[in-house]
């Protein structure tokens, strides 16, 4: 939201006192630290300042160009050369001069120049420069102050300036001037009736109706004052609804009376199929969510959101009903959001504008229009409608509570002080206590509870001018949930095993899930994604990790990278926590499974590996599952080489809800052996796809309790093996609690071994 | 001719390998193929002959080369498989029989460093470290914190919408309902974790982020309280002594709402571009914890009250490692996140 610092200055006049005065500078600190968070503050109309009104006294062509030479007298600064290549630059007319100093210009020195309304900032036109009839005076260069729309949502007030003014005045201590003269309305008793069948979404309507309008363009004043704070002038009658609203906060609408059915205006919810063809060109189709207002036609406006085309203003009107409303604020919201359509009025009806102001409003414009329409006429009272309005029960602030909240001592009469700066109502019933009345724009939505006081207060005061002080607090213990020392646990482990954390996005693609084999109807689809490509989320770590690998294969030969992550599944709706590791390398690929072999048994110690039927997106003959205490803990495979380019990538996946969730077992002490042990190896001829896990169990079933330790040693194939067979060594050790083996026993462990694996089909070397 | 196209098919079918393959393709569709000898006399065609031969040799083209690529993929799709047979391997040795690899550690990624040490500065302070989910019900991530349906404030957070009426959490505040509900008062807890808005993304704006939203309710707790508090945080974190102001920001689940500033870090208050010359950088939103958001929690606001802020741990990496655009952060690009 735009505000004008002039403006604001016409409601707070010492704003521009000789002494005392306030800057638009200062006021935005002000503002900032006090009310609400400014975004800037910039110049409306720069080229004002300077500009004085000017006759065009002669215009010569200039050879070979379109600008022409103007001979111009500038007031005060006297008779100036001026280069222009406006095409309405002729000798007699009445314009704008704008001293720029002297620039050569089509070949010829010209001294400043003449400027169109849009170049002084008036408004949008630029076909030519302004024409000036010489009874209005130039406007003046202005100071806009940006507010941040969101710092003020919760204040309906401040949407307009004079919501703004009180807020200036109560932080500067000036004299807040009301620009509302309610004596001004006529007496209830409209020409025309209006009808609101639900109070409660309509609180209130008030309408006026003028005779004898003259729509025309605004006085350039008005135009300029618009256009400041973004605005589009558009005619007087709608440019002063459009001003009151800047002004007032409250929005209004000007319907063409000529073109209403019947003499009743209905505020009421849409009917099922009712259409209305809208002031910008669109048609809207409604249902009974949306209110309306509507004659006997059907809809003439959405409420608080837009007027209809049927019976908007026109050049040709010639009488008005001036709208002033008020509407429920998540109703008008619903209806904007549902219609996609925000507009000015609907952006401060969501905020829930003070029903009270609607009458403030016309007397504002019974102020005005006489001055943009000379002629109007009132035609009857005042059209006034609506549910009784009450005023909130007083607050009751106890004082000590207030300084305990903020931290600070107060004088009472410090905090009356401020409360009736900004038009609370204090009143005194004990030395304790003060009982606040709630100004009504204040009472909407926005002030309810001695906490909102603490707010009125503090910010008044400065939060600065409160001591800091170390809170007081009772002793508890913190609770800390497992797993957060679990993840840093696992996160620790990886880095120590040389892999990089990275962090993927939540969301994957159609196409990607496709690719890993995941079913795309699994997956929780965003219903507002915010790119092609991000519309699920993933059920897996995997279709990110690839990513991370195709993408740093292109920097990298070989490297290491794990991700700990959310999986989000849909039915049923559940978060788990996996980790992912990957390990890209250019060789044969085994040493990198195994890596991440190692990696998964430093969390899992004793996991099993047991091969797995391969998915798509797995190497065919490289994939496994891990299982640990009987669980299913993850999995450990290569990539499908149709995935990865120019080298292999291993992947891990583990579901580390489970491994928590599964403790390591408890370590079962043995006394440690006072006798030695002795090994021997094994080699045993087998099948090239025997695998090392089922002859360790072989051995272990044969070697009987003396067996202490059967180790994996090594494989071998190749000559002299044949073809299709390998040797695998590995290595036992024997010894018995209670003594030294004798070699007997040692040779019959051994026996029982090989007779035993001989038995199974085994060969021994 | 139709006999030398049969026969040219069947050499093609017949072919028992990629490399017979190959010299067949050579001999019926090469330069000198069976094809290219049935135009050579085409000049000495009448004009209707020569139409009837050119579709001739077409039709026979297409079925020919259709037979070769048929084959062809066939035995390349067969070398592979007997290529990945090839390189089957026993997982189930033992991990020690593969060498160590010659590697120094990894890294964390900055954003887990900088929320250990958030964590562990406000573990010490006695806070409890609470996540949730970060797929939240509307509830939870609204409603409860004071934001009801059709409320204006809801604009200030682009929200993800999901199927089944969820939503991707637009903070971590969530998790302070959920803790106040599940450890109740007197209570230290902070909640860190991502959280998402539908922003489009660019060098400074991210849908997907991290968060630490953090509440301390007891007794009597104080603005003067808060912003002592947030001065000795904030010097901790940025390792030197901090200078801190409030100012008025509207939260709807705190009333009164700040915005706390520090001073600029980069002039020392003077002005620079960094504070675009006001001396004061924007941090993080607070105030003190709405008596309706307490209610909500089941926690009584005539007896407790307290506050709560909320910390971008993505803008305070951005802050302390000065990363140039927000999308390195997600993007699993090595060359930025190894220099962690
Ligand atoms: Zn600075």
């Amino acid at each position: 939201m735009k505000f004008s610092y002039s403006w604001i200055r016409e409601f707070v006049p010492g704003l521009g006192s000789e002494s005392g005065g306030v800057t638009a500078q200062s006021l935005e600190r002000l503002i900032t630290m006090k009310t609400a968070e400014c975004e800037g503050i910039e110049t409306a109309g720069a080229l004002l300042s300077g500009a004085v009104v000017a006759k065009v006294l002669e215009v010569e062509p200039i050879e070979g160009f379109h600008n022409q030479k103007a001979l111009v007298d500038a007031g005060p600064y006297g008779i100036k050369t001026v280069v222009c290549g406006a095409s309405n630059c002729r000798a007699g007319i009445t314009t704008v001069y704008v001293p720029l100093g002297l620039k050569k210009v089509s070949g010829v020195m010209s001294d400043g120049m003449l400027a169109s309304a849009a170049e002084l900032e008036i408004n949008k036109d630029h076909g030519g420069i302004l024409e000036l009839d010489g009874t209005q005076p130039l406007p003046v260069s202005d100071h806009i102050i940006e507010i941040d729309n969101k710092s003020i949502t919760h204040r309906p007030d401040l949407w307009g300036h004079y919501g703004m003014a009180r807020e200036v005045a109560a932080i500067t201590g000036k004299t807040l001037r009301d620009p509302i003269d309610l004596s001004l309305l006529p007496a209830p008793g409209g020409p025309v009736k209006v009808e609101i069948e639900d109070t409660h979404l309509c609180p209130r309507y008030s309408a006026l109706v003028f005779e004898n309008v003259t729509v025309q363009p605004s006085p350039l004043w008005l135009q300029a004052r618009l256009t400041a704070i973004g605005l589009n002038p558009i005619s007087n009658i709608v440019d002063l609804t459009n001003l009151i609203m800047a002004e007032l906060a409250q929005p209004m609408h000007a319907f063409d009376r000529d073109k209403l059915v019947g003499e009743t205006i209905w505020a009421r919810p849409a009917r099922e199929g009712e259409a209305m063809p809208a002031l910008n060109g669109e048609t809207y189709a409604l249902t009974p969510s949306n209110m309306v207002i509507a004659d006997a036609s059907g809809p003439i406006a959405i409420a608080g959101v837009i007027g209809g085309r049927d019976s908007a203003i026109s050049a040709s009107t010639t009488t008005i009903v001036l709208e002033s409303a008020n509407f429920n604020a998540s109703s008008v919201r619903k209806t904007s959001s549902s219609l996609k359509l925000r507009t000015d009025a609907s952006m401060r009806f969501e905020k829930a504008q003070d029903p009270h102001n609607t009458v403030r409003a016309l007397a504002r414009a019974l102020e005005l229009l006489p001055l943009l329409s000379p002629g109007i006429r009132l035609v009857g009272g005042l059209a006034d409608c609506g549910r009784e309005l009450t005023a909130p029960a007083p607050v009751t602030l106890n004082l000590d509570w207030l300084a305990r909240k903020l931290g600070r001592s107060l004088e009472a009469s410090e905090v009356r002080q401020i409360l009736e700066s900004l038009e609370f109502g204090v009143t005194r019933p004990d030395a304790e206590n003060f009982s606040v009345s709630i100004p009504s724009w204040r009472a909407t939505k926005d002030v309810a509870m001695p906490d909102d006081l603490v707010e009125e207060v503090g910010r008044m005061i400065g939060y600065s001018s409160i001591p800091l002080a170390s809170p007081l607090v009772l002793c508890k213990p913190s609770f800390d949930p497992p797993e957060r020392d679990f993840l840093r646990t696992v996160k620790r482990h990886a880095v120590a095993q040389g892999l990089t954390e990275v962090s993927n996005y939540s969301f994957i693609s159609e196409e990607e899930a496709r690719r890993f084999g995941l079913a795309v109807e699994d997956h929780i689809r965003v219903l507002n994604p915010i790119a092609a490509g991000q519309e699920l989320m993933r059920i897996s770590l995997l279709p990110g990790i690839h990513r991370n690998i195709v993408e740093n294969a292109r920097h990298f030969d070989h490297f290491r990278l794990f991700e700990v992550g959310r999986e989000i599944h849909k039915s049923p709706l559940s978060e788990h926590t996996h980790f992912m590791a990957a390990i890209f390398t250019k060789d044969d690929g085994r040493s990198a499974l195994l890596e991440l072999k190692r990696v998964a048994e430093g969390l899992a110690p004793g996991l099993r590996v047991r091969p797995a039927a391969p998915s798509a997106w797995e190497h065919p003959h490289r994939a496994a599952e891990l299982w640990w205490q009987g669980r299913p803990l993850g999995r450990l495979s290569e990539l499908h080489p149709k995935l990865v380019e120019n080298g292999r990538a291993a992947v891990l996946d583990l579901d580390l809800d489970l491994l928590r969730e599964l403790e390591p077992e408890r370590a079962k002490y043995q006394p440690v052996r006072r006798f030695p042990t002795s090994a021997f190896d094994l080699s045993i001829l087998t099948p090239e796809r025997e695998l090392a896990a089922t002859l360790e169990l072989e051995i272990r079933r044969f070697a009987g309790d003396l067996a202490e330790a059967v180790e994996y040693v090594t494989e071998f194939q190749g000559p002299p093996l044949a073809e299709g067979r390998k040797s695998v060594s590995f290595r036992v050790v024997a010894g018995a609690p209670d003594r030294t083996l004798s070699s007997a026993e040692i040779t019959e462990v051994r026996t029982r071994i090989i007779e035993g694996l001989s038995g199974q089909g085994f060969e021994l070397r | 001719m139709q006999d030398l196209l049969d026969s040219a098919l069947q050499r093609i079918q017949a072919s028992a390998t990629a490399e017979e393959l190959e010299a067949v393709r050579v001999e019926v569709l090469g330069r000198k193929g069976v094809l290219a000898q049935l135009s050579k006399d085409m000049g000495k065609l009448t004009a209707e002959e020569r139409a009837a031969r050119g579709k001739f040799i077409n039709t026979a083209k297409q079925s020919l080369e259709g037979a070769y690529e048929a084959l062809k993929s066939r035995f390349e799709s067969d070398a592979l498989a007997k290529r990945l047979d090839s390189e089957w391997l026993d997982l189930t040795v033992p991990s020690s029989s593969a060498p160590l690899p010659a590697t120094g550690p990894g890294s964390l990624h900055p954003i887990t460093q900088i929320q250990w040490e958030i964590e562990d500065l406000f573990r010490s302070l006695g806070f409890s470290v609470l996540d949730g989910p970060e797929v939240e019900t509307e509830h939870h991530n609204f409603d409860a914190l004071n934001i009801p349906p059709d409320h204006p404030a809801r604009d200030m957070q682009d929200t993800f919408w999901l199927e089944g009426h969820h939503l991707l959490r637009t903070h971590t505040s969530p998790v302070q309902v959920r803790g106040m509900e599940k450890l109740g008062p007197p209570l230290r807890m902070i909640a860190p974790g991502r959280v998402f808005r539908n922003e489009s993304v660019d060098a400074s704006h991210e849908h997907t982020f991290y968060q630490l939203e953090g509440m301390m309710i007891d007794r009597n707790v104080s603005v003067g309280n808060l912003t002592f508090f947030m001065k000795t945080l904030l010097s901790e974190i940025f390792k030197r002594e901090v200078t801190v102001r409030l100012r008025p920001g509207f939260f709807p689940f705190v009333e009164p709402g700040f915005e706390l500033d520090i001073e600029c870090l980069i002039c020392g208050g003077s002005g620079c571009p960094v504070c675009k010359q006001s001396g004061w950088v924007e941090l993080l939103p607070c105030g003190l914890v709405n008596p309706h958001v307490l209610r909500m929690s089941g926690i009584d606001p005539n007896e407790w009250n307290g506050f709560a802020f909320g910390l971008g741990l993505t803008r305070l990496v951005m802050m302390r490692y000065a990363i140039d655009d927000i999308r390195w952060l997600q993007s699993g690009d090595l060359r930025f996140l190894r220099q962690f």
